[in-house]
């Protein structure tokens, strides 16, 4: 029987928690590889996570385009994933994303680590700030 | 390897008449190992009567806790060789970044709940966090990891030459994910169970009685048996029944299980409930065909 590279338990409950709420959120583990987002998040981004597959982060932190207010990239390293698994600590910031559709939505993210024994992870969660979105969390 | 069920029953024990054939002492199973080595999986009231039974001359004892609820070492104070002086008794249990396994078991065994103090016991004893990697113990090697139930707790796999046993008595796999369509490495104790002789797991509920238990940590039957098919496990053992539960309502459990898990594509022989006294022997690995229970 193949080996499963079963994902540390913290890692399966933030899956599970993602699964089960309506606000669009990312789950990466401690290399920063996009291991999950949940389906709110796949109606923002306009591709769902079975269709998008895993990736690493230099392509989730380009390929959904984290833009500034000017319209200019954001660096990977900058973005609140990256903040939190680095330095482990929570990490908040605004910017506008593109969808798989090239609809662009402004948003709040709020990323923390997941740890029990080391940092296994982190979590983002995001606020979309305009109407497009259709998910959950909108104002 | 040899099983021998001392308590099946879950959150409290629960004697009476009605309880006699299924037993109403807390988890404990006692595990012989080809070298005539003993372990001790859980220390709930079933270890009262295990430690009776115990060879007058058996010295060292692992006792591997899954976790610190009341059921599962409430019987650590009744346990004979604590109170012998000849005993070495070693303690294993999940890791706390709060403070040691010796001083949470010392919750409980000290005042006012208790008579005597852990460091009164006449016997020698050592309690362990149990390591993040696989370690030996006689001739096992065990592997202890976190599973989804309220607050940490472990499964266990112990395998002797080419066996291997899965204890995961508190277990709730289900838990905000369909078994049925999650990958293995996002199931909780996965690996622990795959492929494993026999496994002992969590069914306190039926699947009508769970909606009301959503979240306290334990499985019903369709998520036991969903887990145990596709760990591909060779046998499953349903454990910690529900104490309200009795002797013929688990009878009937256990039919329906039976049914059900015929369904699934297993066979009868493959599936019992855990009963007090119950001796279960398991043997070496047969080869699986994929998807084949």
């Amino acid at each position: 029987m193949a080996g499963s590279a079963q994902k540390p338990l913290e890692l399966i409950l933030a899956r599970n928690l993602l699964t089960s709420i309506s606000t669009p959120a990312f789950l990466v583990d401690a290399d920063g590889v996009l291991l999950f987002y949940n389906e709110a998040a796949g109606a923002l981004l306009g591709i769902p996570f079975e269709e998008a597959g895993r990736m690493g982060a230099k392509e989730w932190g380009s390929r959904f385009g984290p833009l500034d207010s000017d319209g200019r990239r954001i660096p990977l390293e900058e973005l609140p994933l990256t903040i939190a698994l680095r330095e482990g600590r929570p990490a908040h910031s605004s910017f506008r994303i593109r969808s798989a559709a090239g609809d662009d939505h402004d948003i709040e993210v709020s990323a923390l680590p997941i740890s029990a024994d080391a940092i296994s992870g982190a979590m983002a969660i995001f606020w979309p700030r305009d109407h497009n979105a259709g998910a959950g969390g909108e104002r | 390897m040899k099983v021998k069920v001392w308590g099946a029953r879950g959150s409290v024990p629960a004697p009476g008449p009605e309880m006699n054939r299924y037993g109403g002492n807390t988890s404990c199973v006692q595990v012989t190992l080809s070298d005539g080595e003993t372990l001790i999986l859980d220390a709930g009231t079933g270890i009262r009567a295990l430690g009776f039974a115990l060879a007058a001359g058996m010295a060292n004892i692992n006792i591997l806790l899954t976790h610190l609820h009341l059921d599962h070492i409430q019987g650590l104070m009744f346990f004979p060789p604590c109170f012998k002086t000849e005993s070495r008794i070693t303690i294993w249990g999940p890791g706390s970044p709060e403070s040691s396994l010796e001083h949470r078991v010392a919750r409980y065994i000290s005042a006012p709940l208790s008579p005597v103090e852990v460091r009164e016991l006449p016997c020698d004893v050592a309690f362990r966090d149990t390591p993040a990697s696989e370690w030996e113990l006689g001739a096992a090697r065990v592997r202890a990891e976190s599973v989804t139930h309220r607050g940490p707790t472990l499964g266990y796999r112990i395998t002797d030459a080419d066996t291997t046993l899965c204890y995961i008595p508190d277990h709730e796999p289900g838990l905000g994910a369909s078994l049925e369509g999650v990958e293995p490495e996002w199931i909780s104790g996965f690996d622990l169970a795959r492929g494993a002789q026999l496994l002992i797991h969590d069914c306190q509920y039926t699947d009508d009685e769970y909606p009301e238990h959503v979240g306290w940590g334990h499985s019903p039957l369709g998520d036991a048996l969903t887990f145990a098919r596709r760990t591909e496990v060779e046998r499953v053992l349903l454990f910690h029944h529900d104490p309200l539960h009795t002797d013929d309502f688990l009878d009937g459990f256990l039919d329906t299980a039976i049914d059900r898990w015929e369904s699934l594509g297993g066979a009868a022989e493959q599936i019992d409930a855990a009963a007090e006294r119950l001796q279960v022997a398991i043997g070496p690995a047969r080869e699986l065909a994929p998807g084949q229970l």
